[in-house]
Order: structure tokens, then C-alpha cells, then sequence
């Protein structure tokens, strides 16, 4: 038992442990976890003490009749009258802690946001607003916030353990969840029904900022790509027409409108690249571009391996210019 | 002792029956309750295009199925008591009904498939493949009924007195199916 | 041979049986073999094998997470593993193994009989499981294995996300497989039913029975839900049919309905006869009956019946409707009940009783461990909103793992060990097992432990690799280092019972003085299996010395030897009278033929050759005229 909570504490500074919660939801969650620990591990304590009884008792012959009424007596007890009793108090608890979990009621969210799985990335909508972002998730602390999520492809699942449980993006189907986020911070999420070939490489970060910064963050984030200064960068944004990276990608602002990756109007300002796999740097974007199927194995997104390194280096800062 | 005079329970052959009967009474119950989950799921059933079914030919032939247990029912008896009775008789106006049942509900399935495909919807596919199946285990049964007759020639034997019985099982099984499959592809006519 | 020196009548009837009942020798004899000791060795090799390349899957998976960001081998193949492994363990090896070796070599004998109810159905069943197995790892061969996990959902499973073969090998092996298990459970039933020597009421069957009987009925009714699921997802994929696809009006959770549907009944039917094997092996080892024995056969029932009403529980985060999911939980809670009776009635039995700690038992208390603590971290699962948290997490791979390998296999290991003397006539070397059971107890503790904490520390299943710096580094390698402890451990239990079967020491007909009727003949028993049919007067007919004496005496006189041909008796179903003697069938070549046929022709749907398929479908009805063109004897 100490190696377990030994373990779990080390854990306790992880990102994306379902023990160190954040929000209410999450917290009861855990509550009800560490109160099933407590009472399974009593329950597992009496059968291993039974165990050691009957090789304590080994050589010891019972009266057959005795043996028999005590062993009713146990089993009916321990198997029937127990479990009753224990099982109704989890019910119960259970039961409270449900609509915490549960989709938030029409009207009772300040904010909305559209998440939309993919194959493997996650697309990032504000409606009401322009903004759309891929695999960050900007939200406002201290608000109660509706998200929805849905999925243009596969089942994925929408979750950040420590805000809220999961909830699956479903074809056919809107499902939502809740996050109302008290603290400032970062948490990371991650894909959690197998989708594929890349779906070890789908997490996503919720990023909890003070409502001021993150109504800047929303305004800025609707607005359409700034045009490129010049120099390497305009060279590069011709290069993302000819290499025909618009046939997948969108950058609002210009003719790029492709659906099937990513929305790059402002990837300069985020944090990683490829869903989590790689930090956003120029020299990272670069090998991503020459090859993305050495970080990501299946990704949809072909190597460019083929154009001159000139050209990707262009594209690379076109790219971190659009911040 | 080395024998009982006369056997009590029924032969093995009807359990075995039986547990087969158990096994594709779930397998329709399956069916069945896809049906009524992809209906409740959608709320326009058919979807627009194509026709609801028509009631007359389909619960006709339904309860012709049942009636043609009848025969088959007599025979089990008669095998059930080791009776004198004719066998090969009604065996053999059972298949004949069933058979040609059969035919007429090939038929109808053709012109169904005239009409929409099970390709192009929900409702096509669990409309094609539920009578499918069930058009699939009557034409098992009519194999089963011309099996029989070829064996029986000659003394009712435990053996041929358990096939009876186990064919007779089967048809019972196949004619309440067939009923649960008409009420079901008949909801959008309730 | 008979258990002692016979008297010259008892001679001359013990020779003609040994007559009717002799099978051809070599490989003709095990192709057309209709005995049902044999037919559970044929299970018994090919499950084995096909736990070894399981194990090799497992042990391949584990060495790509030993580290994080580890390149050993990428996401195809990775996925591959994931899913055989599943796929391999479950409807390769386990099942196989509980019902069609040891249910298939131990109920005839338990109950009296000489064979099963349907011998040559019997024979078929395996052909039809090793065709599965044979045709679902040809795509391994061809590097075209089935790679969207066990429980394969759409719609990655459909055409368009997963266009080549792989799903359809999956689906048609499956489907398969189905028969073969469908099948057994049919002639279980029937066998339990009829074939239970005279005097063997319900309530004097021994409890693997039980156990077996319960598992059968849940084969019967939870196999449908699964080849429906599955004719609908070939359907969709091969002739464009629309089950599962929203635009057209079908629903991807129906896939997940039907498959849990059948799904939560088999991991019932997967444990089921490992509470058999472990209701066998503590009244023999504490010299006292199973404590409330009624109480553990109606629980053996009670669980598969439940079982059947708990699936949604491995839906809980799909956003069904909260009332919904309220029962679900409160059905899976309920089943804890059914399962808490029998763990504190096999405790009590070895409080009360003088346990022998030898090395059958020792597995049925690592059993006994893995199965609460294992149903434990599943009562946490049914608690909606942690489930909500934990599904689709390593919590719950280990979970399953514990119980499934540890509360299913342990009593699988325990049982090798058990009935080892009664199959091979040898003791195993005793010393070694128990040292083997403490490496497999430490290796599957070590293996599976650690993925609760990493479970919970966020870390989702099916993931080819992961990052570092989450917390999830520690507990994977301690995992890889458990799993090839493990393998060693396992490694050493076969070479103990290899080495056992060549050089043990005879045994005896009862080297552990157990109560079922397995032990009243020799080791290994003869093809007839009984010199006479056992008379029964209690549900622990082989303590009964009285009676086992009178079959002696009716060996001489001749009652109940039925020494006229291949017979038995058949009583009735729930009071065990005396019924009927049965004419049963011999060695047959239709059931490897038929087993053929059938899996040719469903590799010919795989590959959309239909015409052919639908000749390979008239040969089948052929092959089955043929089959039943020569009745038994007249009675």
C-alpha cells in the first residue's frame, strides 16, 4: 500500500493525473476515488486475513455441523449482507456525484467552444467569433464554460483529467461537457478512444487565462493572418501556394482554405506543433515540414523532403511570422 | 437392470434441437431489436423515396407459415407416442406448403429490391438482411423436411422418433419467428 | 485398464470394451477421432500455441513501452499487436482452453458418462476453432493483420477508415469461431442435460458442471449478438450496406451496443469455469465438501444471468442518457453479490476445512487473490463518474488483466496441475510447482500493478508510445520487466509438466483423493472411460466407498458394463433415472472434412469470391447428409 501511494504521490505533479484536481467536478471525482480506496482495501484486507486464517488453522479439524453454520453465517454476511450495505452507500455517492460530471444545462455557460476530432488533431472553434485554432484550447478562469465536441471522421474522446471526465466525439452525435476552471495555468489533455494511427500522438492543452488576457487572446486570435513583412517570409508564403499547402490547410486572410489539416492563421503563437508532439520552434517546424511521418507515423501530411531546403526555410518563417 | 422399457425424457436429438432453436431465437431477437433501435434513432422511417410495406401479402403468408406447422405438429405427436399414424403424409404437405411459401417470398423480396436498395439506407439494410435471415432458416427447414422424408421408410426407430420431433421443434421456432419478423418490417404500417 | 487385478468375467468384458472403443492409430486416429479426452488434448495444444504467440504479442508491445518515445516498432504494427493480442487471448486461448480442453476431457467423466452427448459435433467444434485461429493469423502472416483493437468500432473499422483486409479476417474468423464455441455449449447442455449417470440428480452434479452448464447458456445467448454485430459490419464493408453510417440513417453506437451485448457476458464466460476448476480443487485439497454448496451453484448461475444486463457500463462515456447509465451501475453493482458468495464460500471452506497448501491449491489462492482484488478495482469502474475518468486508461487494462489472467488463468494453471496425474498417469515434480507458482504469482503482480497508477496518472490505452515527463515512465518499465519475468515463470511451469509427463512418478487413479467421479477410474482413463457406469448417491460420488465398491461388483455381473457397442446411458434430465441406453457414434472423417469446408469457404467470402463461397455452403449440406446417412443401432 505505501508503494501505491508512494507512486500516486510522485504522480501528483503530473499534468494529466486524475488525482491532483483543479475544478469541483474533478475534485469529486477524486474524492470518491480515495473513499472506494479506503473501503476496497479494508475488503481486501479481511479475504487476505480469511486466506492466512485458513493456513494458520490448517491442521485443525472443525466439527462438520459448526463448520457449516459458521460458513453460512460468513458467507451470507460477507457475500450478501456486506456487499448490500457497502454497495448502497457507493450508489448513493455515486448518484451525488453525477450531475457535477453531466452536461451543463442550456443556458447555465457564460462561453461556448466547438471542439471537432479529427484524424488526429483537434479543431478549435469560438462561435460568435472568427477564431478558429487547432489543439489549444484558450479558456477564460473563473467562467463557466460549454464544450462542445464532436468529431469530422472517427470516435475520438474529448480529456483533461484533471478538469473534468471524459466525453466521446461520436458521428452523428453533439455531446457536451463542462469546464469551469478556478486557476490560471496549463493542462494537458489527450485523445482517449483509439482512433487510428495517430491517435498516441493527439493531446491537446486547455490553457486557463485571466478573462482580460483571454479576451485579447480571442480578439487577436480573430483576426485574419497579418500579411508578411517581406524577405523570406513572402517568399514563403508564395511557396505555400505552389507547394499547394492550401489544398489542406487554411489561413483566413488569403486563398488558403483547406479543410482536411489544421487551421494555420496564427500557428506562430502556439506552443507545440503536431498536436503536442513537437515544441513549436523553427528548427522543429522545419523537420516537421521535411518530414512529418518521423514525429507521426500514419499523419495525413505528405514530406517535403522534395523541395529545396531554401524553400522550407522560407515556408518555416512565413509560418512563425503568423503569430 | 440393464435398460429402461421405454424412454421417459425426450431424445437427445430434441435437446440439441432445442439449444440450437435458444441460440437463433437470440439471433433474431438481435435483429429485431436493431430494427427498432435504428427506427426510434431516426425519425423519418422509411426514409422519404420509399414505400412503407404493404400489410395484405406479408401477414397472409406469415400465417400460412404457422399453419403449415399444423401437419408437422401431428406427426411429432404421433412420434411423441410411438403411434401407428401416418408420418411420411404430413411431412411431406408441410414441405410442400413451406416450399412454396418460400417461393412467393423470394418473389416479393425481388420486387422489393426493385423498388430500394439495401445499400442506400439504414432502413434498406435491416429490412433486406431481417427477412434475409429469416427466408434463409425456412429454406434450412425445407432441407430438413426433405431430409426426413428420405429416412422415413420402414419402423419408426428412437432415432427417426427424435427427428421428427427435432424437425417439428425447429418448424415451431421458424413459424413464431417469422410472425416477430412481419410485426416488425409492418411498424411503419402500425 | 481396470483399477485392480479384474476376476476372469470382469477380464473378459473389460477386453471387449477396450475392442469397441479402440481407435485407429496415428494420424488417421486423431482426424477422425470422436473421443472426447482426445478431442480436449487437440484443444489443449492448439490453445497452448496460440498462447505462446499471444505472449510473444504481449511481450512485443511491452518492450516498444518499456521507455518512453521508443521506436522499436511503429503504430502499424504496434496496432497489429494490440489487437491479436486481444483477439489471440480471448478466442484463441482461454476459452478453447476452459471449455473445449478441460470442459471437453472432465464433464463426461464427472458425470458418469462415456462420451459426450454428440461426439462427432464435438470433433467439429475444434476443426472449426483451429480453422479460425489458422485463418484470423494468416492476415498476421501477411502483414495484414486487424489493427482497430479487439472491439474493432466503427466507424474506424468501416471501409473508408480501414480499407484493407484486416477487418474483414477479424469479423469472418470471428464469426467462425462463434459456431465452433455455439456449438460446444449446444452439446454441453445436452450433455448435462441427458447424459448424467443414474442417481446423479441436479443437485448431486459437481460444480465444475455447474460452472460449465452456466457457461453454456451464456455461449448460447451471447454469441448472437456478437455474429449479428459482425454480419453487419461485413455487410457494410463488402456490399456497401449502411448499419453503422450516420448519413444514411445508422448509428455507430449500434456496433457498440451489440458488441458489449455480447461482450460483458463473455468475460462471465471467461471466468466461469475457472470458479469450476476452483470448486474441484479446494474440497479435494481441504478434505471437506464445498461450504453452502447450493448457495455456489445457484451463484455460479446468478452470474451469468446477470451478466447479461450490465453492458452499458463500458459506455459510460459516450453521453448516454443519465437515467441509463444509473441502471447500468446499479445492475453492475448488484452482480458483486452472486460473486461475493462464492469468494467467502471458497474461503470458508479452507477456514474450515485442513487445507493442503500443495501446488494446485496455491493457484487457487492466487486466484482467490487476483479475482478481489480484481472485482474491487471493477466495483470502482461501476462508480459512472470515476469510470468517466479511468475508461479507456491503463486502470483499466489492469483491471481486466487481473481479472482475466489472474482470476481466469491462475485456476487454468492450478488446473493443469490438478488433473495433470489423472491425464498423463504420472505425478508432477511437486517442488517445482510450487516455485513455479510464485514466479507466475510475482511476474503477474509486477506486470499488472503498476498500470493501475499510470491508468490514473492519465496515461490512455492503445498508445504505441508515449512522452516522458508524465509520470508514466517508472510504472511502464516495472510492467516490461514483470512481463518477461512472467513469461519465464511460464516458461518453467511447461517445462515442469513436460518434463513430468516423461519422467514423473506413476500415479495412482487418486494421488489427491478427490470426490468427483474423474478419480474413480485409472489414470489415464481408458477410451470408455468406466468399466461401469457409475452408480450415484451423493455429489461427491468418489468419497463414497460403498458405492464404488458395488460398481466392482457389477463389473462381474455385468450391470450397466454396456459392452454391446459404443453405448451410455441417458437419464432423465433433472432427477438422474435411468432413461435409455445410447447408441453413440464412432470415428468419423465428416467433422475435419466439414471443418474445411467451412473454413474455405468463409476465406472465400473474405476475398469476395461468393459463388464459390455459396458451392463451399451446398458441399457443407452435403458433407452434413453424409454425416447423418447411418442411424445408430436400433434400440
Amino acid at each position: 500500500m505505501a508503494c501505491v501511494l508512494g507512486m500516486l504521490a510522485t504522480g501528483c505533479g503530473s499534468d494529466q493525473s486524475i488525482t491532483s484536481p483543479v475544478t469541483e467536478p474533478a475534485r469529486e471525482i477524486d474524492t470518491l476515488w480515495w473513499a472506494m480506496f479506503a473501503g476496497g482495501m479494508v475488503i481486501f484486507g479481511i479475504v487476505l486475513g480469511l486466506l492466512v486464517l485458513a493456513y494458520v488453522r490448517r491442521r485443525r479439524s472443525s466439527d462438520p455441523d459448526r463448520a457449516e453454520r459458521v460458513s453460512y453465517a460468513v458467507i451470507l454476511g460477507g457475500g450478501m449482507v456486506a456487499p448490500v450495505v457497502l454497495l448502497a452507500v457507493l450508489f448513493a455517492f455515486v448518484i451525488r456525484v453525477m450531475p457535477a460530471v453531466s452536461a451543463p444545462e442550456p443556458g447555465s455557460t457564460s462561453l461556448t467552444v466547438e471542439v471537432t476530432g479529427h484524424q488526429w488533431y483537434w479543431e478549435v472553434r469560438y462561435p460568435g467569433t472568427d477564431a478558429v485554432t487547432a489543439n489549444e484550447i484558450h479558456l477564460p478562469a473563473g467562467t463557466p464554460v460549454r464544450i462542445v465536441a464532436r468529431t469530422a471522421d472517427v470516435i475520438h474522446s474529448f480529456w483533461v483529467p484533471r478538469l473534468n471526465r471524459k466525453i466521446d466525439m461520436i458521428p452523428g452525435r453533439t455531446n457536451s461537457i463542462e469546464l469551469d476552471v478556478p486557476k490560471v495555468g496549463t493542462y494537458r489533455g489527450q485523445c482517449s478512444e483509439f482512433c487510428g494511427l495517430g491517435h498516441a500522438e493527439m493531446a491537446f492543452e486547455v490553457i486557463v487565462q485571466p478573462p482580460a488576457a483571454f479576451r485579447r487572446w480571442l480578439d487577436h486570435e480573430a483576426q485574419p493572418a497579418e500579411t508578411p513583412a517581406g524577405g523570406a517570409a513572402a517568399a514563403g508564403q508564395e511557396e505555400f501556394q505552389s507547394a499547394s499547402c492550401e489544398d489542406c490547410h487554411t489561413i483566413r486572410g488569403t486563398p488558403a482554405d483547406g479543410k482536411v489539416g489544421p487551421d494555420l492563421t496564427h500557428i506562430g503563437s502556439r506552443r507545440t506543433l503536431a498536436a503536442l508532439t513537437i515544441p513549436n520552434t523553427p528548427g522543429d517546424l522545419y523537420q516537421w515540414i521535411t518530414n512529418p511521418q518521423g514525429w507521426k507515423p500514419g499523419s495525413r501530411m505528405p514530406g517535403f523532403a522534395s523541395l529545396p531546403a531554401s524553400a522550407r526555410r522560407a515556408l518555416v518563417s512565413y509560418l512563425e511570422g503568423l503569430r | 437392470m440393464t435398460t429402461a422399457p421405454v424412454p421417459r425424457a425426450r431424445p437427445n436429438g430434441w435437446y440439441g434441437m432445442l439449444a440450437l432453436v435458444a441460440a437463433e431465437s437470440a439471433l433474431f431477437a438481435t435483429l429485431l431489436a436493431t430494427y427498432a433501435y435504428l427506427r426510434f434513432s431516426d425519425p423519418r422511417w422509411p426514409p422519404p423515396g420509399i414505400e412503407p410495406p404493404s400489410i395484405t401479402a406479408p401477414l397472409v403468408l406469415a400465417l400460412v407459415l404457422v399453419a403449415a406447422s399444423a401437419p408437422l405438429a401431428i406427426a411429432s405427436r404421433t412420434a411423441r407416442r410411438r403411434g401407428a399414424g401416418p408420418l411420411v403424409a404430413p411431412v411431406a404437405l408441410a414441405l410442400v406448403i413451406q416450399a412454396v411459401y418460400l417461393a412467393f417470398q423470394v418473389h416479393l423480396y425481388a420486387d422489393d429490391l426493385g423498388r430500394f436498395s439495401a445499400g442506400g439506407s439504414a432502413y434498406g439494410s435491416i429490412y433486406f438482411t431481417l427477412l434475409a435471415v429469416h427466408h434463409a432458416h425456412v429454406g434450412v427447414g425445407v432441407l430438413l423436411d426433405g431430409w426426413l422424408l428420405t429416412r422415413l421408410r420402414g419402423d419408426l426407430t428412437e432415432y427417426r422418433r427424435g427427428a421428427v420431433m427435432a424437425v417439428a421443434l425447429y418448424w415451431y421456432f421458424v413459424s413464431l419467428a417469422g410472425l416477430a419478423v412481419t410485426a416488425t418490417i409492418l411498424i411503419p404500417a402500425w | 485398464m481396470a483399477v485392480e487385478s479384474p476376476a476372469p468375467a470382469a477380464a473378459a468384458r473389460i477386453d471387449r470394451l477396450e475392442r469397441i472403443w479402440a481407435e485407429r492409430p496415428g494420424l488417421t486416429g486423431w482426424l477422425t477421432t470422436t473421443d472426447h479426452k482426445r478431442i480436449a488434448l487437440l484443444y489443449l495444444a492448439t490453445s497452448l500455441a496460440f498462447f505462446a504467440a499471444g505472449g510473444a504479442e504481449a511481450l512485443a508491445m511491452r518492450t516498444q513501452l518499456a521507455q518512453p518515445n521508443e521506436r522499436v516498432i511503429g503504430p502499424a504494427t504496434y496496432d497489429q499487436l494490440m489487437t491479436m493480442h486481444g483477439v489471440t487471448m480471448i478466442f484463441f486461448f482461454v476459452i478453447p482452453l476452459s471449455i473445449g480442453a478441460f470442459g471437453n476431457y472432465l464433464v463426461p467423466l464427472m458425470i458418469g458418462a462415456r462420451d459426450m452427448a454428440f461426439p462427432r459435433m464435438n470433433a467439429l467444434s475444434y476443426w472449426l476453432f483451429l480453422g479460425s485461429g489458422l485463418l484470423v493469423y494468416t492476415s498476421l502472416l501477411l502483414g495484414m493483420a486487424p489493427d482497430a483493437g479487439w472491439f474493432d468500432y466503427v466507424p474506424l473499422a468501416s471501409r473508408r477508415f480501414s480499407p484493407g483486409l484486416g477487418i474483414d479476417f477479424y469479423a469472418l474468423g470471428l464469426i467462425l469461431n462463434g459456431v465452433s464455441s455455439s456449438a460446444a455449449a449446444a452439446n454441453f447442455l445436452v450433455t448435462i442435460a441427458k447424459l448424467r449417470a443414474p442417481g446423479m440428480s441436479l443437485n448431486r452434479m459437481p460444480l465444475f458442471c455447474y460452472a460449465i452448464l452456466a457457461t453454456s447458456f451464456s455461449l448460447i445467448f451471447a454469441l448472437p449478438p456478437l455474429t449479428a454485430d459482425l454480419v453487419f459490419l461485413e455487410l457494410d464493408r463488402k456490399l456497401g450496406f449502411k448499419f453503422f453510417d450516420v448519413a444514411h440513417g445508422g448509428d455507430p453506437l449500434l456496433w457498440q451496443h451489440l458488441f458489449w451485448i455480447f461482450g460483458h457476458p463473455e468475460v462471465y464466460i471467461i471466468v466461469l469455469p475457472a470458479f469450476g476448476i476452483a470448486t474441484s480443487i479446494i474440497p479435494t485439497f481441504t478434505r471437506r465438501m464445498m461450504a453452502a454448496f447450493p448457495l455456489v451453484a445457484v451463484a455460479e448461475l446468478l452470474v451469468a444471468f446477470i451478466g447479461f444486463g450490465v453492458w452499458v457500463h463500458h459506455m459510460f462515456a459516450t453521453g448516454l442518457p443519465a437515467t441509463t447509465m444509473v441502471f447500468f451501475a446499479a445492475a453492475s453493482l448488484i452482480i458483486v453479490i452472486p460473486s461475493g458468495i462464492q469468494i467467502f464460500a471458497w474461503c470458508m471452506t479452507m477456514v474450515t476445512g485442513r487445507p493442503e497448501f500443495k501446488t494446485p491449491l496455491l493457484f487457487i489462492v492466487g486466484f482467490i487473490v487476483f479475482f478481489v482484488f480484481g472485482g474491487l478495482s471493477g466495483i470502482t469502474l461501476a462508480a459512472v463518474p470515476f469510470d468517466q475518468q479511468v475508461t479507456d486508461t491503463y486502470y483499466v487494462v489492469a483491471h481486466f488483466h487481473y481479472v482475466i489472467w489472474g482470476a481466469a488463468v491462475f485456476p487454468l494453471l492450478g488446473g493443469l496441475y490438478y488433473w495433470f496425474p489423472k491425464v498423463t498417469g504420472r505425478m508432477y515434480y511437486e517442488r517445482v510447482g510450487q516455485l513455479t507458482f510464485w514466479l507466475v504469482f510475482a511476474g503477474t503482480n509486477l506486470t499488472f500493478f503498476p498500470m493501475h497508477i499510470s491508468g490514473m496518472l492519465g496515461m490512455p490505452r492503445r498508445v504505441w508510445t508515449y512522452p516522458g515527463g508524465l509520470g508514466w515512465n517508472v510504472e511502464n518499465l516495472l510492467s516490461t520487466i514483470g512481463a518477461f519475468f512472467l513469461a519465464g515463470g511460464l516458461v518453467v511451469l511447461l517445462a515442469n509438466l513436460v518434463v513430468s509427463a516423461y519422467r514423473g512418478a506413476p500415479a495412482g487413479p487418486n494421488p489427491f483423493g478427490g470426490g468427483t467421479l474423474e478419480w474413480a477410474t485409472s489414470s489415464p482413463p481408458p477410451a470408455y472411460n468406466f468399466d461401469v457406469i457409475p452408480q450415484v448417491t451423493s455429489a461427491y460420488a468418489c468419497w463414497d466407498d460403498a458405492d464404488r465398491a458395488d460398481d466392482r461388483r457389477r463389473l462381474e455381473t455385468g450391470e450397466l458394463v454396456l459392452e454391446e457397442g459404443h453405448e451410455t446411458t441417458a437419464s432423465t434430465p433433472v432427477d438422474g433415472h435411468l432413461d435409455e441406453i445410447l447408441h453413440m457414434p464412432s470415428e468419423s472423417p465428416w467433422p475435419f472434412v466439414l471443418g474445411i469446408v467451412a473454413t474455405l469457404g468463409t476465406a472465400f467470402v473474405l476475398t469476395d469470391h461468393y459463388l464459390i463461397a455459396a458451392v463451399a455452403v451446398a458441399l457443407a449440406a452435403a458433407v452434413l447428409t453424409l454425416w447423418h446417412a447411418k442411424e445408430p443401432a436400433a434400440a
